[in-house]
């Protein structure tokens, strides 16, 4: 059993990120299942859905590369659909949103580097806590109740569709490849790679770690922005419980692609196609009539199952 | 006691943690809030406060446990509003009392053996079990009902002479958590483990012939039996089951913790320390209570506790 189990062929597979499986697995059974729901236009507006995690999960994968993690995202998000959709600002056109929004991500984003990065201190406990006061702070500026409308123009750019695509999906997917090519090509994309396998010797190597960690948390802070603003473009009504899920989630789509704090095998597209098998499982569970209990349990054993299989890995290795 | 009283507060590295700070807040807060509300040092307020501090206080003794081994559990918020759906089914209290403490041993040695067999990190293994537990929990009980069998209530409400019993309660967890860290040859072996973490030699206590792995299993299955009790507590003062009662509550578990100086990274903390860090959390909600000030503006203050907390706490590893 070992000796087939060791073989290269096997072990060759099993370096693929389980997001490519569970892609496979869940088309599958939609095609079984479903087979009408498989057209462009369908499956284009299931993913058009999860545009803002798609985008967040961008963040999240350089974060996890330098063995961080990022949760603040949903306070983030909240935060700037409130300011939107609350008439703070009458005034300000389109451009003054989205300035205030990578504003918001950027000071957020410093923060969470700073205290990380400089001060040592736990990721998780970190960009919990900015989650919180910013949750608190929104919910007490808008009395929990829900603040008003999104700008119709808003809604009308997110529903943009050329031929069968989207023109939110087409955005993720330039944005992704934009982070694709960050990581690939720059210097900082190299110096991601060196503090996440390991941070002594990327430091022994001139690699400045702390900043290199600060400027994750950064970038993760203004990507969390533009989620926001995406996300804010889907919905019509503005909302205290918008994209609170969304970092979780994020952070599952992110191991189930193959990135696990420090451990980067699945690059930008194995997280691509995490996103994408949560928008697949989503439609299965509507389909199998699974509510909002199963989609928690579902999230949850992900988590567990890929980090165990990571886990399981290095052990071996 | 007098030499104890100085290793609270002396720089010089104490297995106990910098727990001084937190005497003084207590201490300051109590003479500010009799001084500055003619409410606070009444007898209903101080029992009343008493009953309500106890989950808390329960929840954070079992959460230190798993921090002095430079671990963390984030999944006991689950784990209680777990336990008040579980209390709230249809069934006799002998069967349902025991299932809770069964169930939540259970999800602290799926935690602990996930953590220590499987090599994931105690973070994501217990946030994913956040979400598992939140999941069942909403299916067993989707909103806040039931009944609470009439026991748990009686032991949670009642009072014997005049003196509430929740202060029993929480006499007899603090008894318990103290022989459990200090009485016992476990309590030492956690502070072993839990130094050689935050030294950065995790296989230290291994060495010195401690079987760490079996240890920290422990520590998550005693985490959750007393995140358990907190939830049995809750449930006899809300009584009703309710899925969301939890929420967040681990959050306050650990800055409860760290406030009473134990380091997050490990080895260093302490039960004293643990309950004073605990007191001076219910003692600022009961006064932000009584200031009027609101509810959602508490929980973002409780945040940036947190994070000051935490940002003072120095380690050497980096991320997570």
């Amino acid at each position: 059993m070992a000796n087939v189990l060791s073989h290269p062929i096997w072990r060759r597979l099993a370096a693929v990120p389980p997001a490519y499986y569970v892609f496979g697995l869940l088309l599958l059974t939609l095609w079984l299942a479903r087979p009408n729901m498989l057209n462009p236009n369908v499956l284009g507006i299931f993913v058009r859905q999860v545009v803002p995690l798609g985008i967040l999960v961008l963040g999240q994968l350089l974060v996890m590369r330098v063995r961080s993690i990022d949760l603040s995202g949903g306070g983030v998000i909240l935060l700037i659909n409130y300011i939107i959709t609350s008439r703070t600002f009458p005034e300000a056109s389109g451009l003054t949103f989205v300035i205030m929004a990578l504003a918001i991500g950027g000071a957020v984003g410093l923060l969470n580097g700073y205290m990380v990065a400089k001060r040592r201190v736990s990721a998780v406990i970190v960009t919990l806590a900015v989650s919180i006061i910013l949750v608190g702070l929104v919910q007490f500026l808008s009395s929990g109740k829900p603040p008003g409308d999104v700008p119709k123009y808003m809604n009308q750019i997110f529903d943009i569709k050329y031929g069968p695509l989207p023109l939110p999906v087409l955005f993720w997917l330039a944005c992704t490849g934009v982070m694709w090519l960050v990581m690939q090509q720059s210097v900082y994309g190299r110096y991601v790679e060196a503090v996440g396998e390991s941070a002594e010797a990327a430091a022994f190597s001139g690699v400045p770690v702390e900043r290199t960690v600060v400027m994750a948390h950064v970038l993760a802070g203004l990507i969390a922005a533009v989620a926001a603003l995406v996300q804010t473009g889907s919905i019509a009504v503005g909302s205290v419980r918008v994209g609170l899920d969304l970092p979780i989630l994020a952070v599952a789509a992110t191991i189930l692609g193959g990135v696990v704090f420090g451990r980067g095998e699945g690059g930008v597209w194995g997280p691509f196609f995490g996103v994408l098998s949560f928008a697949l499982l989503f439609v299965v569970m509507t389909v199998f009539g699974i509510d909002e209990p199963g989609k928690l349990i579902a999230q949850g054993l992900i988590i567990l199952m890929a980090a165990i299989l990571y886990g399981w890995r290095s052990k071996r290795g | 006691m007098i030499a104890l009283l100085r290793s609270g507060f002396s720089a010089r590295r104490s297995r106990h943690g910098l727990w001084g700070g937190p005497l003084v807040i207590v201490v300051a807060l109590l003479v500010i809030l009799t001084l500055g509300t003619d409410q606070f040092a009444t007898r209903e307020n101080l029992f009343n406060l008493v009953a309500q501090a106890m989950p808390l206080f329960i929840a954070a003794i079992g959460q230190m446990f798993v921090i002095l081994v430079g671990g963390l559990d984030l999944s006991i918020g689950s784990v209680i509003s777990f336990s008040t759906a579980i209390l709230s089914l249809d069934g006799p209290a002998v069967v349902l009392i025991p299932a809770v403490f069964l169930l939540a041993g259970l999800v602290g040695l799926i935690n602990g053996l996930v953590i220590t067999r499987l090599n994931v990190h105690p973070i994501i293994a217990t946030l994913a079990m956040q979400y598992i537990l939140l999941g069942i929990t909403r299916f067993l009980r989707p909103v806040s009902g039931g009944e609470i069998p009439q026991v748990v209530i009686a032991a949670v409400q009642g009072s014997v002479f005049g003196v509430p019993l929740p202060l029993f309660w929480g006499l007899i967890a603090i008894g318990l958590a103290a022989k459990i860290l200090y009485g016992s040859r476990f309590g030492l072996h956690l502070f072993g483990i839990g130094g050689g973490v935050a030294a950065g030699m995790e296989d230290a206590a291994r060495t010195y012939g401690i079987r760490v792995d079996r240890n920290i299993v422990l520590a998550y299955v005693t985490c959750s039996l007393f995140a358990a009790l907190a939830g049995a507590f809750l449930a006899g003062r809300i009584v009703s089951g309710d899925p969301n009662v939890g929420l967040l509550f681990e959050l306050d578990a650990i800055t409860a913790v760290a406030i009473g100086g134990t380091q997050l990274s490990g080895g260093v903390g302490s039960l004293h320390g643990t309950v004073l860090g605990a007191i001076v959390m219910v003692l600022l909600a009961n006064g932000m209570n009584m200031a009027n000030v609101s509810p959602f503006v508490q929980t973002a203050i409780k945040g940036g506790l947190l994070l000051a907390i935490v940002g003072l706490q120095s380690r050497k590893k980096m991320g997570l």
